[in-house]
């Protein structure tokens, strides 16, 4: 559905900034159907490729092809095929939820007749029911997203693509709008492909890319990308991190250990409760706890990047 | 094409008429000039070589113009509005020529404009400046197009502002010379030359010339040679901002 190939762009820069490479021969492929969530840490590249395959954006090198043909060449086709859903809100907040269907449908070349035919499909799968005829200044951001959704697919696109969509939304509505995603697809088959910078989004996708400083790490399942640390790992939160540190080392070449947030996170280990046993042993006056855990889509990006500068829970994107 | 257009005019007159204080606001600046215009303020008023004319007669057309320009203008700030939300990067990517997405603009802009010019118009008979049907009906069409090129021009220079501030800044610098040297003030032969060319290559000047011209002179006033001049120049005006406007947002922003 979306194949993007050889993509590199870089930002001109302006005076005193210099030109800044903000994806780098990128290759990625969406498949008819599939569910790819695009993640990674802020800065990372995600806007940039968002912008690029919604056809905001011209890369300096590489093609984009979605739903068959070139994105910048055929752009009419290729627009028609998808719908959008910004970051940031695409609602007129002093019209109607019904008056901002319609003004997109038209820009959809769809009559009004097709519209309500939509718009009364549409009903039965959000919870806008009875908000139609208010302004959508007046929606709670649970609500105002779901709005956002159905006129993104009110034209049936057969891609939807997404930009961090549940920014700013509680976790209620999050997982609702997730849950709705996943029925999107499966009930209609609708491709989806969405940049988010919560690794927890990613567990219902058919695979996750992650993007770091302008480039593809791993486009995997969620499975395989955790099977790759292994089927389980140690928490140690400890008084003594050099002496802890010093022991951990110890451990064979298949072992890897990152520090996050004051804790050791051991990955990799052939036989966890041999070595916790050990480490308690060892080191158990100084270990504050010491936990096995399976690991989180979180963690395999740790993994991954090595960096420790990430932060799950940064709420606000500011690009 | 003309389903897109409608529908991004339509939203720009709803948009306008839901915020209450943008609808006083803009009715309440005509109202302020009518009372002005016919409170007698300049009754000794004289241009000169214009003798015989009542000050109202002169300066009834400049501040339609005022209007017209200033409103004009301003109502394409909402292009700014639009981008720092998603609603511009919504039109963007729809399936619709990039022509469509600036006549929507221009068309919806212009009906908010008009709307307020109407205002003004129906001050006329009362100010003793009633052109007949005819007259009226030319100064209609000399509004609407020169309030077509003004929001063309207005989408023109707000596509390139990032903040409504700027946009605000700009416009003070602009807006206020070019209303000045549109003949509103003073006539056009009696300027030396070189304000003169700047004065004829004003497009404020030929708008102001289609609203004045008809009022002046009736329904038969489109024969006259300066109305078509001045029509001509008016029109080649509106399509080339609307032709500049195009190209700029066909452009999509290409990496180094
Ligand atoms: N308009 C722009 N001009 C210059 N540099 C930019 C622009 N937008 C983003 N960048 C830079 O490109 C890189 C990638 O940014 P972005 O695509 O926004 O990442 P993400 O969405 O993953 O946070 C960053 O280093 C950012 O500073
Ligand atoms: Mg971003």
């Amino acid at each position: 559905m979306v194949v993007v190939q050889g993509v590199t762009h870089r930002y001109p820069g302006r005076r005193k900034v210099p030109p800044r490479t903000a994806v780098a021969s990128l290759d990625l492929h969406v498949p008819e159907g599939g569910f790819v969530v695009l993640t990674g840490p802020n800065g990372g590249g995600k806007s940039t490729l968002f912008r690029i395959l919604s056809g905001l954006q011209r890369p300096s090198e590489g093609r984009v092809r979605v739903a068959g043909v070139d994105l910048f060449q055929e752009p009419a086709q290729a627009r028609r095929a998808m719908g959008v859903v910004f970051q940031k809100p695409a609602l007129d907040p002093h019209l109607t939820v019904r008056e901002n269907w319609i003004v997109h449908g038209e820009l959809y070349g769809m009559g009004r007749r097709l519209i309500r035919e939509r718009l009364d499909e549409s009903l039965s799968w959000s919870d806008l029911g009875g908000r139609l005829d208010d302004r959508v200044g007046t929606l709670s951001g649970g609500l105002a997203r779901q709005a956002e959704l159905v006129k993104a697919m009110l034209h049936h696109p057969r891609l939807l693509l997404m930009d961090e969509p549940t920014t700013g939304l509680d976790p209620g509505s999050r997982e609702a709008f997730l849950t709705t995603l996943v029925s999107l697809r499966r009930d209609r088959g609708v491709t989806l492909f969405m940049t988010s910078h919560l690794f927890s989004e990613a567990e219902a996708a058919s695979a996750v890319a992650i993007l770091h400083q302008g480039r593809l790490l791993a486009l995997e399942t969620p499975d395989r990308l955790r099977s790759a640390l292994g089927e389980t790992m140690l928490v140690i939160h400890t008084d003594d991190r050099p002496g802890l540190a010093a022991s951990l080392r110890e451990e064979g070449a298949g072992v890897t250990v990152t520090e996050r947030g004051g804790a050791f996170l051991v990955s990799g280990v052939p036989e966890p409760a041999v070595l916790m046993e050990k480490l308690w042993a060892r080191h158990g006056k100084s270990i504050r706890d010491l936990a096995i855990k399976r690991p989180s889509l979180e963690d395999c990006f740790i993994h991954l990047t090595r960096s420790s500068t990430f932060e799950e829970s940064d709420p606000e994107n500011p690009s | 094409m003309i389903l897109a257009v409608r529908a991004l005019a339509w939203r720009e007159f709803l948009r306008f008429f839901r915020q209450p204080h943008r609808v006083v606001g803009s009715l309440a600046q005509p109202l302020l000039m009518w009372v002005l215009l016919g409170s007698g303020f300049g009754a000794s008023f004289r241009a000169p070589g214009l003798e015989g004319v009542s000050y109202a007669e002169y300066f009834y057309p400049g501040v339609l113009l005022m209007l017209a320009l200033f409103s004009g203008i301003f109502a394409t700030i909402t292009i700014i509005e639009d981008r720092n939300q998603g609603l511009l990067q919504e039109v963007l990517v729809a399936p619709v020529p990039r022509l469509a997405i600036v006549l929507g603009k221009v068309i919806g802009a212009t009906g908010v404009t008009l709307a307020q010019c109407l205002v003004l118009v129906a001050a006329s008979p009362f100010l003793g400046l009633w052109p007949g049907w005819g007259g009226a009906a030319l100064l209609l069409l000399g509004l609407v197009i020169a309030t077509l090129g003004f929001t063309a021009l207005g989408v023109v220079i707000a596509w390139n502002m990032e903040s409504t501030a700027g946009f605000h800044a700009v416009m003070s610098v602009f807006l206020l010379p070019m209303w000045m040297l549109s003949g509103a003030l003073f006539p056009l032969d009696q300027a030396p030359a070189w304000l003169w060319w700047t004065m004829i290559l004003n497009p404020a000047t030929h708008a102001l010339a289609i609203i004045r011209i008809p009022l002046a002179a009736h329904a038969g006033s489109w024969v006259q040679t300066p109305y078509l001049w001045a029509m001509t120049a008016a029109v080649v005006w509106a399509l080339l901002c609307l032709l500049v406007a195009a190209l700029q947002v066909n452009r999509v922003p290409k990496g180094r």
